[in-house]
């Protein structure tokens, strides 16, 4: 939850959602998740890419194209709270286990059981097979 | 034909979304820059068609941080 934190200031946001812990996750690939998502070729830089790449793809499809220079604005010194969609990754991964027993493969679980959103979005444009990942991530 | 009526619902949803996180980093970015070429915070709000309040609520800690002096009326 911290990486997750500082993941969501790093990208200038209010809130920490489910895209911000899956990068968190993907950035320790000493733990289970984390080997599981390298697996799939997904380090730190790759689920990035991953997003951005969802991000320009859902502007796109409106019309709006993201490619404009956006000067740089100053950090949140407000730590960000706990956005709608970390929250359901959280809720989904509390369902299968006691909540001090959650480890980063629950939490990768949670995270991947979304089946809307930009993460799955995002998984989908990276080649990412999300229902076989899920279930190699619950069988760890 | 508009946009809305050709995209499927879950690019429709996806880049409402979209669009709001790209509004809010134009907002920090352009509040920001409006700030430090000497607008004050009403004249901002008033441009952005948000209350005061709004302003204060949303940027002031971040600004602040980042050593934007507000500027008294």
């Amino acid at each position: 939850m911290t990486q997750g934190e500082h993941e969501a200031r790093q990208d200038h946001s209010a809130t920490i959602e489910a895209h911000h812990l899956l990068l968190a996750i993907a950035d320790h690939q000493g733990a289970t998740a984390g080997r599981l998502l390298s697996e799939v070729g997904l380090d730190r830089s790759g689920v990035r890419a991953a997003l951005d790449r969802e991000f320009e793809h859902s502007l796109t499809a409106a019309g709006v194209s993201a490619a404009f220079h956006l000067p740089p604005a100053g950090r949140r010194p407000k730590p960000p709270g706990i956005g709608a969609s970390a929250k359901l990754a959280l809720e989904r991964a509390f369902t299968a286990v006691r909540k001090k027993d959650v480890d980063s493969a629950h939490l990768l679980a949670g995270i991947l059981r979304a089946r809307v959103g930009t993460v799955p979005r995002a998984l989908a444009l990276a080649g990412v097979d999300r229902e076989a990942l899920l279930t190699r991530t619950q069988t760890a | 034909m508009s946009a809305e009526e050709t995209l499927a619902p879950a690019d429709g949803l996806a880049a409402v979304a979209a669009l709001r996180r790209l509004a809010d980093r134009l907002e920090d970015s352009a509040v920001e820059r409006a700030l430090r070429a000497g607008w004050s915070r009403p004249q901002v709000a008033e441009a952005l068609a948000v209350t005061r309040q709004a302003i204060h609520k949303k940027h002031a800690g971040r600004l602040a941080a980042a050593g934007v002096q507000p500027r008294r009326r």
